[in-house]
């Protein structure tokens, strides 16, 4: 995403502008330019930095406003993953708000969720843009984490949780660290866990992956250890799929779990609606979708301008 | 009285575990919990089968289209802008349905479950199988949506579609659980189930303290024993096997005891009259108390005549006389499941055959031709026989194997003759790699759907060809194709189904998975008919009835 006018970018592969901003550190938001310059809060430049990002990373933390020869920008927290924030632009053009990924409400794992309160220009994503989407509370979507873990546990099999290495990880760690359960991590998500201890979030009794010491604790891999030794070596196991996409049935049978717990670290549809009709942007644009017009459709419905975002914006 | 939510919670469960002895005991431990003869006979139904028995032929006969857009209407929403994609996303119409009744604000207004009971349930079923036109029924579904929690909903609608329940438990399935219910042994009630052909009813039997009564009774249909393509079993022993001439009729049991006769198909419907003249010649015979399993075929001047004759037959429920008589059909018989006050399906097929030949020459009934088989290269000289009398082929049959209902396993196998040819349409194609890099290559063949009432798009594809084509066509046709060109997904592009080509196959098989419930055994190109408008492409149907007669 680049605005050419005030010369700046976000979430960019290279330095297309002289000041690019990173909202968070999950793959897809990083520069593939592993040298460049950026700013990203300070949560995200310590977990860019484990996952070999060698660049200059200049640290804004949240609020504190970036005095640029276009633009004053400041980073709200998006409530995505730690470390994870929303770009907010006052310029001669207006406000504008780009979202990066976000949650609302936030995930307890992360900074929270804060809107500015008024923008001109919206950008969000809507990974979940469509209305069969919506979320049930953390406290009960923790509580099936837990639960499942328990289960397993007592039946002597041991509970793998599929999820990214970075925040849905460390999200199950937090949901598990009141049951005292003993986790293990996969090796990728497990240096990246010491950054939320660091900011004060409990991850309970948690290390790292251990084929000799996994009996009696629950795992945490990404799915693309499904069929690594690490997960077809276990004797007896029980997996959860944990996932905004678990909400659809068909996972079940493509992904052959036992469970399907859908805690998403993006944004559902309701809140979407909901957060865009009270900010009441001039315009919105919608990224991140695979049905754009969806959104569009109800933004419309509630007398309000979006567009899907599209290659000639900026 | 039983709810409908706690039918409902038991299949949701069963859905979320793993493993069938998990399964079984849920639905055990539902079963258990009622005590009525007809709700028990409609819960297990409804698992098994369906909102009817498959026995009683009935269907609630709303298609997709209807449903949808009465849930549309129901929600306030747009078919094409929210529904539709929606849908994509799931794979599933009655899982969309359910969760924008839970989650949209139109959805929960306008719902206000009121637990419905099993005996309302059935007769919501009842009233929209017996609706006239789209309005009546989709007023009954706003009914009993507005009285369903999104659940409820979910399951209700697939109920209703009679197709599966998609939870992983099928027939077999609820018959063990019922087993288990009841302690009996699952063979025991497995043959009831086959007697009678209904589970729901086989339950009931059991809650009765009546089961001895689920006995085979002559007029009641039994399950039909089906035949494996042999591409798909492994032959060890040629020589168990006996060959018989694959007859292109109408597969039919029929029923006699002197003067009463009466004739059923395959999907166990009466269709005696349709075959009068066929039911006045058996009963002339005076035949003792017989079950025979057969094919009626249109016989004239002593030739086997095409399928395509006997189609004249099968559509008229009343067949005029002019009718009758330029058709003529006979029963070719090839086995006896019942003679003289004695089920014979548990004996060895060389056994029944005896019985047969035997009832044959007293009551001259004609009977299949049977030949021993040596060794596999036989298979090619009886093949070719069986086509040059006009027949479609052949079925081997295991002398030592009993009547077993329904089953498609190595104790029949049919031999076909090639498959056919399709006229379809090209939806999707990609490029390959390599030899053919950058050269659209592998192409999605689609088969009409435009007037199916199932479907709410115009074409679903039926199989991918990538080959049969010269250089030259594939030129040609990317020429045609890049123009068409309307969405891309890496390789692969979607195009405006514009371009008709002519493909053959080995066979057609069923696939729940596909959105077409069946697949292609290797299609290919046989020619791009440039000449033929789209609209002349073969539909779904076509291949629905090719299947069937197959």
């Amino acid at each position: 995403m680049h605005l050419p006018a005030l010369d700046i970018a976000f979430d960019v592969n290279a330095a297309v502008a002289s000041h690019c901003f990173v909202t968070h550190a999950h793959a897809d938001h990083v520069p593939r330019d592993r040298r460049m310059k950026v700013y990203a809060t300070p949560n995200t430049a310590a977990l860019m930095r484990i996952r070999g990002f060698v660049g200059d990373i200049q640290e804004l933390p949240f609020f504190e406003v970036l005095e640029l020869p276009n633009a004053r920008v400041s980073f709200y927290p998006a409530g995505h993953i730690l470390g994870s924030a929303m770009v907010y632009v006052e310029s001669d053009e207006g406000t504008l708000l780009y979202t990066g990924d976000c949650r609302r409400p936030a995930a307890p794992t992360s900074e929270g969720f804060v809107s500015p309160d008024k923008v001109d220009v919206l950008i969000t994503e809507a990974t979940f843009g469509l209305p069969i989407y919506r979320w049930a509370s953390h406290e009960e979507l923790f509580d099936q984490i837990r639960r499942f873990a328990m289960d397993a546990l007592n039946a002597k099999e041991t509970p793998v949780f599929y999820a990214y290495n970075l925040g849905k990880a460390q999200e199950i760690l937090h949901a598990l660290a009141p049951t005292g359960i003993r986790a293990q991590i996969h090796g990728g998500g497990y240096p990246l866990c010491q950054v939320y201890t660091d900011a004060g979030i409990d991850l309970g009794r948690y290390e790292k992956y251990n084929k000799n010491t996994l009996a009696g604790a629950a795992l945490i891999a990404p799915l693309s250890a499904e069929d690594q030794p690490m997960v077809t070596k276990i004797p007896k196991a029980r997996h959860a799929y944990v996932s905004g996409w678990a909400s659809n049935e068909s996972r079940r049978q493509q992904l052959n779990v036992d469970a399907l717990i859908p805690l998403s670290d993006h944004i559902d549809f309701y809140k979407l609606i909901d957060w865009v009709t009270h900010l009441r942007p001039k315009r919105t644009y919608i990224t991140h979708s695979p049905t754009p017009e969806v959104v569009c459709h109800f933004l419309h419905k509630a007398g309000l301008d979006a567009v899907p975002m599209s290659q000639e914006f900026g | 009285m039983s709810t409908f939510l706690a039918f409902v919670e038991a299949v949701h469960a069963i859905a979320h575990t793993r493993g069938s002895k998990a399964k079984t005991q849920i639905a055990a431990d539902y079963f258990r919990t009622i005590v009525d003869a007809d709700e028990l006979e409609t819960v297990v139904t409804w698992m098994s089968d369906g909102a009817f028995s498959q026995l009683s032929g009935r269907s609630a006969t709303v298609g997709a289209a209807t449903i949808a857009q009465a849930a549309c209407r129901f929600l306030d929403i747009d078919y094409e802008a929210v529904f539709r994609p929606s849908k994509t996303a799931t794979g599933s119409s009655s899982e969309t349905i359910s969760r924008l009744m839970e989650y949209l604000p139109s959805g929960c207004s306008s719902r206000q479950p009121r637990n419905l009971s099993v005996h309302e349930v059935m007769s919501l079923f009842e009233d929209i199988a017996s609706a006239r036109g789209r309005a009546e029924k989709e007023a009954y579904l706003w009914a009993a949506w507005k009285a369903m929690t999104g659940l409820e909903i979910r399951y209700f609608l697939r109920v209703l579609a009679q197709g599966s329940l998609r939870i992983g438990f099928d027939a077999k399935n609820v018959v063990s659980a019922v087993a288990e219910v009841f302690a009996i042994e699952p063979d025991t009630l497995r043959s009831a189930w086959m007697l009678t052909g209904s589970a729901g009813h086989v339950a009931r039997l059991c809650l009765e303290g009546q089961l001895d009564t689920a006995q085979f009774e002559l007029f009641r249909p039994l399950a039909f024993m089906l035949a494996s393509p042999i591409e798909q079993k492994k032959v060890d022993d040629w020589s168990a096997y006996v060959v018989e001439d694959k007859y292109d009729g109408m597969r039919c049991q029929l029923h006699g005891s002197g003067a009463e006769v009466r004739l059923f198909s395959r999907d166990l419907n009466s269709i005696s009259e349709s075959f009068p003249d066929l039911i006045a010649d058996m009963q002339g015979r005076d035949l003792p108390s017989v079950v025979l399993d057969g094919e009626i075929c249109v016989v004239t001047e002593g030739i086997i005549r095409p399928f395509q004759w006997l189609q004249k037959r099968m559509g008229a429920k009343k067949p005029a006389k002019k009718l009758l008589e330029e058709y003529p059909v006979q029963f070719i018989a090839y086995d006896i499941l019942y003679h003289q006050e004695e089920l014979l399906i548990d004996q060895a097929l060389h056994k029944r055959r005896a019985v047969l030949e035997a009832l044959s020459q007293s009551f001259t009934i004609p009977l299949a031709e049977q030949y021993p088989l040596s060794g596999e290269a036989d298979i090619d000289r009886y093949f070719d026989l069986a086509i040059g009398r006009g027949n479609e082929g052949l079925m081997l049959k295991r002398l030592d194997s009993v009547y077993e209902f329904g089953q498609r396993r190595r104790s029949w196998l049919k031999v076909k003759r090639p498959g056919g040819s399709l006229d379809t349409v090209i939806l999707y194609a990609t490029a390959g790699s390599g030899r053919r890099g950058g050269t659209l290559s592998d192409f999605t063949l689609a088969v009409r759907v435009a007037d199916d009432d199932r479907f709410e798009q115009e074409w679903v594809p039926i199989g991918k060809a990538y080959g049969g084509y010269t250089n030259d066509e594939l030129r040609q046709l990317n020429d045609a194709l890049r123009p068409l060109i309307v969405e891309r997904f890496g390789p692969t592009v979607a195009v405006q189904p514009k371009i008709m080509v002519e493909i053959e196959f080995d066979a057609i098989q069923e696939n729940k998975r596909t959105k077409a419930g069946y697949t292609l055994r290797f299609p290919r190109f046989k020619a791009i008919r440039w000449d033929k408008p789209i609209t002349e492409a073969n539909t779904l149907k076509d291949v629905e009835k090719m299947h069937s007669e197959g």
